[in-house]
């Protein structure tokens, strides 16, 4: 794009430190569009420094609904301000912005909270539970790292503007890819290591002779299978059945106070 | 049996109005179980209880994702209460979750409340975009945020601090099947988390890494998954980079441009 910059390095990181407050008045009706313009606020004033009118027509504009990964909108915002500087239409921007919030919060999303989160929160809670005050540390300081990473991503996204869309939607799906196979895989891991069933009821099989279901039966067959076994059922009761995970948290907790009570569990 | 004093009540509703505008911006992640439990601990005098805690909380709600504007079940207030009961009433770690619940699931409406009625605000930031007048705009966006780390600080001295009594005797009160009980569901909760993560990520063709990653941490006695996380990174690294290939190697632009359609079709 061929324009005066107005913008300078400082204002770009300065719309990375600005989206902390993306989520300011966050409503049904408008998303994230009332903190959004709060995030372009400051570099909108700059670019429409002499004309009020312009300037409240881009404010207004930017209101809009919108919602996305809050992370990716450092990106989409360094992107949003190139398009902005550029003030020779304001249907550039405007499109811009409506078609790359959502793509940006499917990757977004994808990668860092059914990806990064999971795997952090595996890790870090393996060591919380052994009262290793290295978990929640450690938790602290990657989160520390990810919100910096909203400096360079506002900046690639500026620096990218708008020629590279195509690019970098095909890069996305493959991101989207690798991240869900990492994933799925720690979710496995997850899902042995931290679900316990622990059947506690046994047969009797003839005077002073006991079977015990648990060790003597699940355990021999597979360990972790009762888990694994409730883990899928409630993904399929989830994703086939629509059941509503609040209304699976007091199942379980109903299924849970009934075996107890009859001492199977 | 311990009491939560006065001063501790007070320390634990000034960390919620941190953590709780913390979780309303999703800003450092320190509404987090895992963090938030672990100042509980600090703040009520038993680290330990706030560690293990957390960490449990922490895996129950790790599905439960504010994504797409949904509101989830409020993770502070569990991660704050769970410790809490767990201090005051005895109970095991897993116990004290469930009795937390309702206290998350309280929170939970009070913010969907919040996400409707904040519409309220928007004529008045409007005027104000329109006369471009940027500091009152933000000052207003500001006091939103205000508002919900002022409740979050109220509701938990309230739970906090007034209802340790009931919860205390409600533990009392409980025959022992029913605690059980209540341990037992703690120890099973995470799995609708993962349940919930799957529906979420989960695709039939991806079977063979759930199935590797269970088998790994199944038979793996290692205290933390991360040989885990890493065998799933080399498999997405090797996947990427074959798929990369793909991608910049074909000979035609042709060729390309069908491998592109078709990979859109399979996107999220």
């Amino acid at each position: 794009m061929a324009y005066d910059k107005t913008l300078t390095k400082k204002d770009i990181d300065g719309l990375a430190f600005r989206t902390s407050l993306i989520q300011a008045c966050f409503t049904f009706e408008r998303g994230l569009g009332i903190g959004w313009t709060y995030v372009l606020s400051s570099c909108l004033k700059k670019i429409y420094k002499d004309d009020e009118e312009k300037l409240a027509e881009a404010l207004e504009d930017n209101m809009a609904y919108m919602s996305t990964n809050l992370t990716a909108a450092a990106f989409l915002a360094g992107l949003i301000a190139a398009a902005e500087e550029d003030k020779t239409d304001r249907d550039i921007p405007n499109n811009l912005r409506l078609a790359l919030f959502g793509p940006l919060a499917g990757i977004g999303d994808a990668l860092l909270w059914f990806t990064v989160l999971p795997i952090v929160a595996g890790i870090c809670s393996s060591f919380a539970s052994q009262g290793n005050v290295l978990g929640p540390i450690l938790f602290f300081v990657i989160y520390v790292g990810i919100f910096l990473a909203r400096i360079p991503l506002a900046r690639l996204g500026y620096s990218l503007g708008t020629k590279t869309i195509g690019h970098i939607k095909d890069l996305s799906n493959l991101v989207t890819r690798a991240a869900a196979t990492l994933g799925i895989t720690v979710i496995g891991g997850l899902i042995a290591s931290f679900v316990s069933i622990n059947v506690v009821a046994s047969i009797p099989v003839s005077e002073g002779y006991e079977i015990s279901l648990q060790t003597d039966f699940f355990d021999n067959i597979l360990p972790n299978i009762l888990p694994l076994g409730y883990t899928l059922l409630m993904f399929y009761l989830l994703k086939y059945k629509k059941i509503n995970p609040v209304c699976l948290i007091l199942i379980t907790f109903f299924l849970a106070i009934v075996c107890s009570f009859f001492g199977i569990l | 049996m311990n009491q939560i004093t006065l001063v501790q009540a007070i320390l634990l509703s000034i960390m919620a109005l941190v953590v709780g505008i913390d979780m309303y911006l999703e800003f450092l992640f320190i509404f987090r179980p895992i963090i938030v439990s672990t100042l509980t601990g600090l703040i009520l005098g038993d680290l330990r209880i706030g560690l293990i805690t957390g960490a449990l909380v922490e895996l129950s709600f790790a599905g439960l994702t504010p994504v797409g504007g949904t509101q989830p079940p409020n993770p502070v207030l569990a991660a704050i209460m769970a410790p809490v009961i767990a201090h005051t009433s005895g109970i095991g770690a897993n116990g004290a979750l469930g009795l937390a619940l309702p206290f998350s699931f309280l929170m939970q409406y009070i913010i969907l409340f919040y996400y409707s009625s904040f519409s309220l605000f928007i004529p008045k930031l409007t005027a104000y975009a329109k006369k471009g007048e940027i500091k009152k705009y933000t000052r207003l966006a500001c006091l939103t945020v205000m508002i919900v780390g002022i409740t979050y600080a109220i509701i938990v001295f309230l739970c906090a601090y007034m209802a340790q009594e009931p919860m205390r005797i409600l533990v009392d009160i409980m025959p022992g099947w029913l605690t059980n009980g209540f341990e037992v569901a703690g120890g099973i909760l995470p799995a609708v988390g993962f349940a919930i993560l799957l529906r979420m990520q989960f695709k039939i063709e991806y079977t063979p890494y759930l199935i590797l990653g269970f088998l790994l941490a199944s038979f793996l006695q290692f205290g933390n998954l991360l040989p885990v996380a890493l065998a799933g990174a080399a498999i997405a690294m090797y996947q990427f980079f074959e798929e990369y290939k793909k991608i910049k190697a074909p000979a035609s632009g042709r060729a390309n441009l069908e491998y592109v359609e078709e990979d859109y079709s399979n996107g999220i």
